[in-house]
């Protein structure tokens, strides 16, 4: 009887699992499909072809959008440690005049939807003659109120005696931060680097605001635009360009997985 | 020429005054002890020394140079902390050599007081563990060799023993005692443990509310407290208290309580009047008993009695518990045989050994 619940509990999961990840599978199968077994719903194509890709490569300028996403979203997500750690360590570890002010208009941000500043700052981005630049996609995002908020919640718990510790021995407050503080804090820098990349990788709707020349278009940006405006042709082309766009989050997120799991803080200290 | 002086030194969080009027040297390769309760300011003077706290008002040296506003690295002091602070990712080799690195020092001369202090500390055979992989004990030395490899001018230990469960707190206060001496480096150590306290210190401040209540060698703080803080704080178990008066007749002076009459010696006759109200304060140890009744009243003097409400048996000294009219007393006796429970016991003081305190809590 419980072995047949077992079973069945199994098979449940199973057919979960399968459901979400057959679309993914299916759709990386078919990029691989000559266009004539597009209708079937095997995932091992009979005959494998990069055509899809070839023909995608070659229609828009894919390479130059990877290049500029990955410029855009490395850019941005550096930053977002950066200065987000340093905006953070502050709030958590110095007292200055403001301190509080401070804090509440980092949360305050938070309750702010994106959508309604999305008009002023595309006026700003204008009087600035920012458009199709790659400082329009770049600079309104790089400070992170979510990623200064959890850095600082980190930071708050790690032990004074460190900090006092460090600048008996000769530190700055900088050389404190990312000597000690950051490989303390890996695991919440790896959460706060994966969900900055991934968010700025897959924006769509700022770049196409911003931007309107093909050479400055970010991967997402150029797909849409590729695959909307009727450029791929066929459906396997289009589906070769999404991959081009899901494979470098995946390949990150493996690269830092570990971290997730990774805690260190606090093992140096007490017994 | 004094190690480290304090002039004046006053600590404020706002309105709150932490530490006041804190005057003191601190001799040449001295331990000096900063024992209190928690508040005390204790710690406080600590940072301030560490360069960790600015200071209010006043000003600290060390050997002759104003130190009050240097920042810590210009200190030439190294502290070794309650919880070591220890940095989780380094090696014990990189712990101990990070902050000569960050001064620059040669390679060779860090290699060789890595391994000076690695030697002195038994730490050899762990240089290449990181922190997480160490006992408490083990952590406790690593932090101690990180103060070392730095050969500052002053030491500074703020309550380093108190992680560590009992023995090894017993047996890594005697370490650090030696190594002290081996080193002579001045050092100042704060503690809450009073045999901590006599124990390490040359000298102990007794410190309370962020006031110096006695300084001293830790037999005169035990022989002669300056207050009844001092007396109650220094000495285990704690010194017995009653509070009475004095009177006086023909001459001689007796401490006098409900149910407590203590014939004092001609010495301890007070000058001034004697109706304001004393304490008596009477050591455990300076408590005799003996089984059975005394022979007189129920007066504490010679031949009193009292009635065993605790006995605690420690094995080499026992802690009898008894009350003498309202009074509850403890007395530290040693010997196989021990009173029970409820039994009525004779009780005599020393009066030679006794204290007393005026009602502001000074000795009298």
């Amino acid at each position: 009887m419980r072995l047949l619940a077992r079973a069945a509990l199994y098979a449940g999961l199973t057919f979960a699992a399968v459901t979400f990840i057959y679309p993914f599978l299916w759709m990386v199968s078919s990029t691989l499909k000559p266009p004539f077994e597009f209708g079937t719903l095997a995932l091992v194509p009979d005959r494998i072809t990069l055509e899809n890709y070839r023909i995608m490569w070659s229609r828009a300028p894919f390479g130059r959008a990877l290049a500029n996403s990955v410029l855009v979203a490395g850019t941005i997500t550096a930053a977002v440690l950066v200065l987000g750690s340093m905006t953070a360590y502050a709030m958590a570890r110095l007292t200055f005049p403001g301190r509080r002010a401070l804090n509440a208009a980092t949360m305050a941000v938070l309750l702010v939807p994106g959508q309604l500043t999305l008009i002023p700052l595309y006026t700003l981005i204008v009087q600035l003659g920012w458009i199709d630049t790659y400082a329009a996609l770049i600079v309104p995002y790089l400070f992170n109120a979510t990623a200064i908020l959890m850095l600082r919640q980190f930071f708050l718990q790690i032990p004074q005696s460190l900090i006092d510790s460090a600048r008996m021995d000769g530190m700055g407050e900088l050389r404190i931060l990312f000597t000690i503080f950051w490989p303390l804090a890996r695991p919440p820098l790896a959460i706060v680097a994966i969900f900055t990349f991934m968010g700025s990788w897959n924006e769509v709707l700022w770049p196409l605001l911003v931007v309107r020349d093909q050479q400055t278009m970010t991967l997402p940006q150029l797909l849409t635009v590729f695959a909307l405006g009727g450029g791929a042709g066929t459906l396997g082309v289009s589906l070769a360009a999404a991959m081009v766009l899901v494979v470098p989050v995946v390949v990150a997120y493996m690269f830092l997985q570990r971290y997730f799991i990774e805690s260190m803080a606090g093992a140096g200290v007490k017994g | 020429m004094p190690s480290v002086s304090f002039e004046h030194v006053g600590k404020r969080f706002g309105d709150v005054g932490v530490v006041e009027d804190f005057s003191l040297d601190v001799a040449d390769g001295e331990l000096l002890v900063l024992v209190g309760g928690s508040g005390s300011g204790k710690s406080t003077i600590l940072r301030m020394v560490a360069g960790l706290e600015s200071v209010t008002t006043g000003s600290i040296r060390i050997e002759d140079r104003d130190i009050t506003q240097l920042p810590p690295r210009e200190r030439d002091v190294a502290m070794v902390f309650q919880d070591y602070a220890l940095y989780p990712h380094l090696t014990v080799r990189d712990n101990l050599s990070l902050g000569l690195r960050l001064r620059k020092v040669p390679r060779t001369e860090i290699d060789r007081r890595v391994r000076w202090a690695g030697g002195m500390l038994g730490l050899d055979a762990l240089l290449d563990r990181k922190p997480k992989q160490l006992s408490g004990g083990q952590r406790q030395r690593v932090a101690m060799g990180r103060a070392m490899v730095r050969e500052p001018l002053v030491f500074l230990f703020d309550e380093p023993l108190s992680n560590l469960d009992a023995g090894l707190r017993a047996q890594m206060r005697i370490e650090i005692g030696a190594l002290q001496r081996r080193l002579k480096t001045t050092t100042i150590y704060v503690t809450h443990d009073q045999v901590e306290a006599m124990t390490l210190g040359d000298r102990i401040v007794v410190l309370a509310d962020g006031r110096i209540q006695q300084v001293g060698r830790p037999i005169e703080l035990y022989r002669s407290p300056l207050n009844r803080f001092v007396a109650g704080f220094i000495g285990t178990p704690p010194m017995n208290f009653i509070d009475g008066s004095l009177e006086s007749e023909n001459g001689r002076a007796a401490f006098v309580a409900e149910g407590v009459r203590v014939e004092l010696p001609v010495e301890r006759m007070p000058a001034t009047a004697c109706s304001e109200p004393r304490t008596l304060g009477i050591r455990p140890e300076d408590l005799r008993i003996a089984a059975g009744p005394g022979s007189g009243t129920d007066a504490l003097d010679a031949g009193s009695r009292g009635r065993v409400v605790l006995v605690e048996r420690l094995g080499g000294t026992s802690h009898i518990h008894f009350d003498v009219g309202p009074h509850r007393l403890m007395a530290s006796v040693s010997g196989e045989s021990l009173p029970e429970v409820g039994d009525v016991i004779g009780v005599q003081v020393l009066p030679a050994r006794v204290h007393l305190f005026g009602a502001d809590g000074r000795a009298a």
